[in-house]
Order: structure tokens, then sequence, then C-alpha cells
């Protein structure tokens, strides 16, 4: 009884899904693409994920150098992130810490660039939606729904004039809103340099160096299975979490979504980790031991993918 | 059962096992049990208020006297596993012998005298093995904010929405887990 009620609500919510992608919808992901490269901007967004909101303040200068990006928490503690084209730091004044990814160090970031964006429809259909009114911007909806249950749906919405995306829902199998970024207030224009600065941290805080570099944890006797179908591996890396802990980095994408598997030692861990499933908003995070090593899986993807991912983690020596 | 009965809230139970859940539940036995528990460590992890206040209340205070698992690192324990792999120069060397090096230190320690094997001595909460057994659900831990500031630099979500994505990793939640 209860998977024939599931089935009706389904269909219920995919409701469009038979509709095929149609190449406007694509067209206006790439509009979207281009304004977030292209445009600067200051707003005030509300991340929703259950019941907590969280509001934070955005800004960014686009142009030369890759343009620089700050984000601020203004809820409770001041956390802040700040990008340049080479690095993101990230200050957190709980712990007094900065923790820096240098982003020249892992030279591909994969970007969902605009050739590829039709590949998306190998996974999503994409269509356009309603057209509707957000933080005084009127805005077209942009719908990718999942053609299966490996991954979760999107829903988007972007200003009509510059395809500066204004709003982005992820909706589960059920159509269930798992996580919501919503501009409440934003001003498209320049952005004075003199805005853009750091925060200005203590001299005492400490600085973590994530340090990227290429790897391949196959050489290592890793090996990470056959992979979940569409989700292909886009990158391989080393780094340091905390400064003090080697870990090794494989992300999975499916062009939207991402997964990540670090494998780090387990010696590190003088506690037990959490072994088992956790979730944030539309982020799963499955947490596994394979020979001494922990394994960590992060992605914005069902809770059964991100398990299916982990549990092909292997150890297999030469 | 209890796989079974979580399963069955996460709707993803065939048409047996979903009657056979059904009538265990009707039985008002460990079944029943299990259902109010999942559910209520479901409403708690999403931060819903809907419980009787007294519930939250004790529920949050068991919580608050539960060790914390996993701290930061001391740095004695790392300063072992700690090759030259990683020291800032080494990072100038070719990729391709720092790759092979630093992948070294990453292969399991083949023999590891019992006394130093560190893993013998912890408490091991359901471990789940891989494979169809449901994993026991967990809160996040303080780690996880490291996972996702190091996943989110990769997603290509960030194409689309630009560094909004990022709040995630600076959350509430992400930097102290059981905090509102």
């Amino acid at each position: 009884m209860i998977r024939a009620l599931g089935a009706l609500l389904l269909c219920a919510v995919a409701g469009g899904a038979y509709a095929q992608t149609s190449p406007e919808a694509l067209e206006w992901l790439r509009r979207i693409y281009q304004a977030t490269e292209q445009l600067s901007y200051t707003g005030t967004f509300v991340y929703q994920r259950g019941e907590r909101t969280e509001t934070s303040r955005i800004m960014r200068r686009a142009g030369e150098a890759g343009g620089m990006e700050k984000l601020e928490v203004l809820d409770g503690e001041p956390r802040e992130i700040f990008r340049t084209r080479d690095e993101i730091r990230c200050y957190l004044p709980e712990s007094r810490t900065i923790k820096v990814a240098q982003r020249s160090d892992a030279r591909a970031f994969p970007a969902l660039l605009p050739e590829r964006v039709s590949g998306l429809a190998a996974h999503y259909d994409i269509t356009l939606g309603e057209t509707r009114r957000i933080a005084g911007f009127d805005c077209q909806a942009i719908l990718l729904s999942p053609k299966d249950d490996l991954r979760y749906g999107h829903k988007l919405w972007a200003d009509v004039r510059s395809a500066m995306l204004l709003k982005a829902r992820t909706v589960d199998r059920r159509g269930q809103t798992l996580e919501q970024i919503t501009f409440t207030q934003l001003e498209i224009g320049n952005v004075a340099r003199s805005k853009l600065r750091p925060p200005q941290a203590a001299r005492e805080w400490r600085v973590e160096q994530a340090g990227a570099a290429p790897a391949d944890l196959s050489q290592a006797g890793w090996h990470l299975g056959a992979e979940l179908p569409g989700f292909r591996k886009i990158l391989e890396i080393r780094h340091m979490l905390r400064d003090t802990q080697p870990v090794g980095q494989v992300v999975f994408s499916d062009g939207l979504a991402a997964v990540s598997v670090f494998i780090e030692p387990w010696s590190g861990h003088t506690d037990a980790a959490r072994i088992g499933l956790a979730s944030m908003g539309a982020v799963n995070v499955y947490t596994r031991k394979v020979a001494d090593h922990l394994v960590t899986v992060v992605g914005e993807a069902p809770a059964a993918s991100v398990q299916r991912i982990g549990n092909t983690v292997e150890y297999r020596p030469q | 059962m209890k796989a079974n009965i979580s399963a069955l809230m996460d709707g993803e139970l065939g048409a047996p096992e979903t009657e056979q859940s059904l009538q265990a539940l009707r039985e008002e036995g460990e079944a029943l049990e299990a259902w109010r528990a999942y559910h209520l460590i479901s409403d708690a992890l999403q931060g819903r208020a809907l419980l009787a206040s007294h519930c939250l209340h004790r529920v949050s205070q068991r919580l608050a006297t539960e060790p914390v698992l996993m701290g930061p690192l001391p740095s004695q324990v790392v300063t072992a596993a700690r090759a030259p792999w990683f020291a800032p120069s080494a990072l100038a060397a070719s990729v391709a012998a720092v790759a092979l090096v630093g992948w070294m230190a990453f292969a399991p320690q083949q023999e590891t005298a019992p006394g130093l094997a560190p893993v013998a001595q912890l408490p091991q909460p359901a471990q789940p093995a891989p494979g169809n057994n449901e994993p026991a659900r967990v809160p996040l831990t303080p780690a996880a904010q490291d996972y996702l500031f190091a996943h989110q630099a990769y997603s290509p979500r960030n194409s689309l929405q630009g560094m909004a994505p990022y709040v995630r990793s600076v959350s509430v939640e992400a930097l102290a887990p059981g905090k509102p």
C-alpha cells in the first residue's frame, strides 16, 4: 500500500518529468553560468535547511585576476569566507582559526562549463517553470528533475534580465525541500575594491594550510570500485586536514552534484569517529573504517548514493 | 527488523517486507519501540521543535553529558606519521615523486604490534557492514566542517551559484553540531 502511495506521490511530484529537456532551459543554465562569472554584486541571502535558517551577506567583484568574493554569516559568530583567484580563506572566530585552500594547487577546477551544460540532460530533465518575482527581480524558474534516484532535484530561479541566480532549492525524490538559498536583497553593479577586504583577523589566529597536490590513490592500493551511474571521477588530490592530518580526496560528479571520498590514516583519530550516516540539508556524510583508515564520503546526493560510493572503497595492495 | 523499520520510514521497503513490518508494528513490541525512537532521532536531527518540550529538554540534557568523540588531534600522534612529503619544500619537488612517496604514507600498516594498534582499544559504535545493511544514523561531528570546506571547493555547483553554497561549511550545524 505504502509503495503504491509512494509511486503516486512520485508521479504527482515529478508531474512534468515526462517533459523532455528543452533547449530554452539549457540556454538559461548557460546564461546563469555566465552571469555567475561576469557580474559584480552585493546581496543578502537566507540559507535554509529543515526549520533552520541562517542569513549571510555576499559580495562579489568581477574582473581582473578572476575577481574576488566575500561571504559573511550575519547570524551568530561572524564567520567569513574570502576568495581570490588563487585561494579561499575561511575565518572562524570561535576556534580562532583561518583555513586556507589553495586554488592553484589543483589545476582542474571542475567547473560546470557552458559546453558541458547539455551533458546534464543525460541525468536530468531540464525544463522551464513559472516566472515569479523574488527580492524585487522578475525571475524565470528552471527545473532539473533527476531521471533516477541517485541524485536530487533542483529548482533554480534566475533574474530575467541579468540571469543572476536569486533562489536555488534542492528537493528529494518526494519533492520535499532539503535546502534552499534565497536572496532577500540584491544589488547588481560595480562593487568598490575598498569594500572587499579580507577580514581583520587577529595575528595569533592559527592558519591551517590545505596545500593540495595531485595524487594517485590506486598506487597506494586504494580502489574505488565501480562508479555510480552518471558520476565520474573528476579529481584526485591529497591535502592536509586541520594542518596535521594527511588526507586523500577523490571527487565524483554528474556535472552538477558532487561526492567527495576522503581517505586518511585511522591513527590520527584518537577517539572513535562516528561510524555511520549523518545529514545536513542536502549534504549526506557517510563514515566507514577500511583497513585501518577512516573513509568519509561527503556529497550533495541522496544517502543511498553517498553510501554506494563509500561502500566501493577497498584496499588491495599490489 | 529494526533495519526494516528504518527502511520503512524512508519509504525504501519492498511490498512483502512492508507488510511484515506493519504487522510487527501492530504487535506493539520492539518494532514499535524502534519506530518511536527513529522518529525521535529524525526529529531531533532535523531540529524540529515539534516534540513535547520536556522531551526535547531531556534529550538535550543527555546529549550535553555525552563526551565529544572526535576532537582535534593531539600533535604528537601525528608527528610519527609526518613524512617529508608534505614539507613545503617537498611540494616543489617533482609531482610524481611526491605522489609516490606521499601515498606510501596512506598505505595501511600490514603488521602493527598489537600494543600499538590504537584501534583495538577503541569502542566501536555500531559498525555497519558494507552492503545492504542500513548504516547507523549519527550526528555530525565537529570534524565535518573540514570535510565540507574541502568538498565545496570542488563542487560544480559553484559555477551556478558563486560562493553562496560555501555557507554550508560555516553553518552553525557544521561548526558546532548539536548547538541550536
